[in-house]
């Protein structure tokens, strides 16, 4: 019972990181209709951006996760301002795809030039103080990642659904150019949607660094699963991203605890391939079937 | 009946063209006998061999997504498939390479026409997405089914194919390096003349109706779904075909060759070498299999080289380096007419 409790812990921990992370696909698919492989890359570099500021600067580690955010937030914007704009005139779909998996593979291996494939030891100064939950255990630094995830997912759900400026970005989501004619610049709001989008990417990475092996191909092994989730909760969706966010969380360290890590990305996938075989629009539907 | 039907004409312009694709084909024919000849050391033999391979596992792909218009980030599973299984096959079994050979591409086209079900319901990046979950899942289960592939230790020391004995004529042992590059390039020109057949029929124009507007080409009649399975099962087979030599040009299999990665150089040979035509990704295989063996020097790039040429591409000329040579080619005319003018 305990280590169902305790890998029940686990999983809600790895879940809200993911959630992040899969938001900002999510966020990203409602209003222009593209997955951005890049993303992956961003988490990575919050990562690093953490451990250099902590480790090697001697800042403090929640200060780090503030310097991975604004990292995070520039970052998307000099990716959209240089990708995702020039290449949205063309109208293809699959060419933004390609470039972002350019993009992401020439980020990836530049920072396995200059930061090499030896795994960096990220030690959070929180991972050894426990808090006694009944039986089972949580480390503060699990503590710490559960909070501010909660904080951050609120904040953005109750920007989005009570500010101006996030009713305008539901309306771009919704339909671009009505959103236009109502007096909605949509190449702004796509812009602020990257901001937001790569800035808790960025964040998602500085508290990933110590529960992941940090390489430069980090964010890889996260975004694989951040896909999974924005499919299993339906692209665009808010909620069912949340949804599924902690479902692969919770998947991931029971599969650990009961079938051994080799099996966590056969599981997540092969439920991702029954998802789409039933149930394409994801556990939340929505009105949105151009691409099934 | 028949003496009423206009007789065929076929104009001279398409007599010359027909003409120049038997002759490109002759020549690529000749360049692959004179390779081995040219090049003797065991470091360029084998990487003309590793080109051969590539090319094929380009054509593959572009099949499916140049001319079908299915955006497929899977191929590494099927090479993967087929590498392991023809090795399996021959080393736990004790079957014939041939038979093994012949196994694997049965088992990557049964795998490809799974992956293709789901791509009759789903398109653009739903098919993506799904795609690449299928590579990761077969990624892992080459890396975790340890009692059948030995996981990330690799299997090693697997022999390369059996000697072919024609009467009256030495027999062609692939021990032999240049008899082995004999056998990919012939299995890359096959696909080639295969891919290039069914391109130019009816077929290729049904797949790349269904690449334009799949509303309007099931409005005309084609059957989407059927004629999606067969793209992914052509391309997935020879995808599983070139695994099969792969293995035996190596010699050795470790689950990281056939990662997610993969998918994306093999990619990154059809985009720069443009996508949509067969002619194109043959160049950009050779390309981006050659080019990183020259900056060796400077550290192991390669891949940082794919992603660099990807990007630009997509950038500043989509159609890759077809595009690039037809526009090279136009400039080339117009400064000869205006020579000839003056």
């Amino acid at each position: 019972m305990t280590v169902v409790l305790q890998q029940g812990i686990n999983g809600v921990v790895l879940g809200s990181l993911y959630v992040l992370v899969a938001l900002g696909l999510t966020l990203v698919y409602g209003v222009l209709m593209q997955i951005n492989f890049a993303h992956a890359d961003i988490v990575t570099l919050g990562a690093f951006c953490a451990y250099f500021f902590t480790e090697r600067l001697g800042g403090d580690y929640l200060q780090g996760i503030a310097v991975a955010f604004v990292l995070g937030a520039m970052l998307g914007w000099a990716m959209n301002a240089a990708i995702f704009a020039p290449l949205r005139e063309g109208g293809s779909e699959l060419l933004p795809l390609i470039a972002t998996i350019g993009v992401s593979i020439t980020m990836e291996n530049a920072m396995l030039a200059w930061f090499g494939p030896i795994p960096y030891a990220f030690d959070s100064p929180y991972s050894n103080d426990v808090i006694r939950l009944g039986a089972a255990y949580i480390t503060v630094q699990n503590a710490l990642i559960i909070a501010v995830s909660l904080v951050t997912i609120g904040l953005l759900y109750a920007f989005m659904k009570f500010t101006l400026l996030g009713k305008a970005l539901r309306a771009v989501a919704q339909d671009r150019e009505t959103a236009g004619l109502m007096g909605i610049d949509p190449n702004q709001l796509v812009m602020l949607t990257f901001v937001i989008a790569s800035a808790l990417a960025g964040m998602a990475g500085a508290m990933l660094g110590p529960v992941l092996v940090l390489t430069p191909f980090a964010g890889t092994s996260v975004i694989v699963k951040a896909f999974a989730i924005v499919i299993i909760g339906g692209f665009g969706n808010f909620e069912g991203t949340i949804l599924g966010g902690l479902l692969v969380g919770l998947i991931e360290s029971y599969t650990t605890q009961y079938l051994g890590p080799g099996m966590i990305d056969i599981v997540v996938f092969t439920l991702l391939l029954m998802m789409l075989a039933v149930r394409p629009t994801g556990l939340i539907a929505e009105k949105r079937d151009e691409n099934v | 009946m028949s003496s009423s039907e206009p007789p065929q004409i076929i104009p001279a312009r398409v007599q010359a063209l027909m003409l120049s694709r038997h002759m490109a084909f002759v020549c690529a024919a000749l360049t692959i006998a004179v390779l081995p000849l040219v090049f003797t050391d065991t470091y360029w033999r084998t990487i003309c061999t590793v080109c051969a391979l590539n090319v094929a596992l380009a054509i593959g792909l572009d099949f499916v997504l140049g001319y079908a218009g299915q955006l497929n980030l899977g191929q590494s599973a099927f090479y993967g498939l087929g590498a392991y299984a023809s090795t399996l096959l021959v080393t736990k079994l004790g079957i014939p390479f041939w038979v093994a050979l012949t196994g694997a591409i049965a088992l990557s086209c049964l795998a490809g026409a799974v992956l293709a079900l789901f791509a009759v319901r789903l398109r653009g990046h739903y098919l993506a997405i799904a795609s690449l979950g299928f590579a990761v899942i077969t990624y892992q289960i080459l890396l975790n089914w340890i009692s059948l592939t030995q996981g990330p230790l690799g299997i090693y020391a697997i022999p390369p194919p059996p000697a072919i004995v024609l009467p009256g004529l030495p027999a062609i042992d692939f021990h032999n390096l240049g008899n082995l590059f004999y056998l990919v390039a012939a299995f890359a020109l096959l696909s080639y003349r295969l891919l290039d057949q069914l391109v130019r029929s009816p077929i290729g124009e049904a797949l790349i109706a269904i690449r334009e507007d799949e509303v309007s080409a099931a409005s005309l009649g084609i059957n989407c779904g059927v004629w999606k399975v067969f793209a992914f099962a052509v391309s997935s087979g020879i995808a599983g075909a070139a695994g099969c030599l792969y293995a035996s040009v190596v010699g050795t299999l470790v689950p990281d060759a056939f990662f997610v990665t993969e998918s994306f150089t093999i990619l990154a040979m059809v985009v720069v070498g443009g996508t949509g035509t067969l002619v194109g990704p043959i160049y950009g295989a050779i390309l981006l299999t050659v080019l990183p063996e020259f900056l060796r020097g400077i550290g192991d790039l390669r891949l940082l080289i794919y992603g660099i040429a990807l990007t630009l591409v997509v950038f500043f000329m989509p159609g890759g380096i077809i595009q690039a040579a037809r526009l090279a080619s136009g400039l080339l005319q117009r400064l000869a007419l205006r020579r000839t003018a003056r």
